[in-house]
């Protein structure tokens, strides 16, 4: 629990664990209602999910009206998908059989991934409705996660509970008066933490690859064909108001430089490169150990 | 195993740094290792797989050996090569190469209001002060795996 007292909410969710934490526990009904909203979300928009409405994407190419909270998503995936020049894209490559939509509809993706068609090829995002021009494998995943964090903090609020912090496994939503200490957590160690940030009313992702390239005191991975240093992003931290917008930013990060990024969208960054260095803006000043 | 095509070497004091650390994690292994060690072996991160190669004794047989493993970041599938050298059981050498597919070239030129680390620092979180942890626990994978290639090589 962040707080001493709080009450924490633990439950599975989209394929990973969330915990809600209260300063007061929250009731029966209202738990049932923010496992609604999970369940709501999964149905709609999983790909693993044989009777979700991007599954019925996969089958058949056709027009498609998915809830409200899918004009936001599509308009942070439309500028995301221009500023990083295609690199970021809801539109899974490769054969929809190698993904797993075979004629025995497996769901077992195997073999690497083919490059994704283009946007405008393919898909028209008009708000809440989508209107597909060929079977197509939406993956919402880059910032999924954290509208659904948005979504449960929308619920939570229209029940009157304003404080509270939700973690949907590293990525996190504070609301309330308390600002709650958050550790960076090493890109190569779960056990430590390369800073500390306060939370106080906004969300706070995290991204990383797993790219065991470097440790304390390791200044120099240097490449072979220039002799230069390496800078090749390891893991980002991004802090906004709406956690959909910094889950989406934080792999953003991994192309485009939060400098770049943040000329358009309003919100903190921290990168980590493969070199062991770190670049951040004025919201992450002060929030590394030295 | 795939061919090493190798863009990227660590210096070589550096890769002693990594030895150091990986070596670390063995348990009682290194009485000179402050905290980290226990900290890093209670958890199921790669220092644990490494504790356990390095913790086994006479199990492997001496000498330098590579294995490439691969892993997904944001960016799409990477490899990571990895280089251990092995005496008496232990780690004494680690040298990573990167195979950066997508290479996401740095263009900080000090234009924005914020700043630069020359290094980052990790401290242990079970000694912050720290309400919650920020972080995508993708860690490893692509080291884990080619650790555990070296471990059935040197057997």
């Amino acid at each position: 629990m962040p707080k001493p007292g709080w009450d924490d909410f633990r439950f599975d969710g989209i394929g990973t664990p969330w915990e809600i934490s209260t300063p007061r526990p929250l009731d029966a009904s209202l738990r049932a209602r923010l496992l609604a909203v999970v369940e709501r979300y999964d149905g709609d928009w999983s790909r693993f999910r044989s009777h979700s409405t991007v599954s019925a994407m996969a089958r058949e190419p056709g027009r498609y009206e998915l809830p409200a909270e899918a004009a936001a998503l599509g308009r942070l995936y439309r500028s995301l998908y221009e500023m990083t020049g295609g690199a970021m894209t809801p539109l899974i490559g490769g054969s929809l059989e190698r993904l797993g939509y075979d004629a025995a509809y497996s769901l077992r993706p195997s073999g690497s991934a083919l490059p994704a068609p283009r946007w405008d090829d393919v898909l028209t995002w008009d708000g809440h409705v989508l209107t597909t021009a060929v079977r197509l494998v939406l993956d919402i995943g880059a910032a999924g996660k954290g509208q659904l964090v948005d979504l449960l903090a929308a619920e939570l609020q229209s029940c009157g509970v304003d404080s509270f912090v939700i973690d949907a496994s590293g990525d996190l939503l504070h609301r309330g008066p308390d600002p709650v200490t958050v550790a960076l957590e090493h890109p190569y160690d779960p056990a430590r933490a390369i800073g500390t940030v306060q939370l106080a009313g906004g969300a706070l992702c995290a991204s990383a690859s797993n790219r065991r390239a470097w440790g304390d005191g390791l200044h120099h991975v240097l490449d072979g064909t220039t002799g230069l240093p390496v800078s090749t992003a390891v893991a980002t931290w991004t802090m906004a108001e709406s956690t959909m917008v910094a889950d989406a930013l934080a792999t953003a990060l991994f192309f485009v430089p939060g400098a770049e990024l943040e000329r358009t969208l309003d919100f903190s960054w921290l990168t980590v490169f493969a070199d062991g260095s770190a670049a951040f803006s004025a919201g992450f000043e002060g929030t590394l150990f030295t | 195993m795939r061919p090493s095509v190798r863009t990227s070497v660590f210096a070589g004091f550096a890769g002693l740094s990594l030895a150091g650390t990986v070596a670390g994690c063995a348990p009682s292994a290194t009485p000179g290792t402050p905290a980290p060690a226990g900290a890093a072996a209670d958890s199921s991160s790669p220092s644990g797989t490494s504790s356990s190669l390095a913790s086994s004794g006479s199990v492997y047989r001496d000498g330098t050996y590579s294995a490439d493993g691969t892993y997904r970041s944001p960016q799409g599938q990477e490899t990571v090569g990895v280089q251990l050298t092995l005496a008496s059981g232990t780690v004494i050498a680690v040298k990573i190469t990167e195979h950066p597919s997508n290479p996401n070239t740095r263009k900080f030129q000090g234009e924005f209001s914020g700043g630069i680390a020359a290094q980052v620092v990790g401290r242990n979180i079970d000694e912050l002060k720290v309400e919650k942890v920020a972080g995508s626990s993708l860690t490893s994978g692509g080291f884990n795996e080619a650790v555990e290639k070296i471990k059935a090589e040197a057997k």
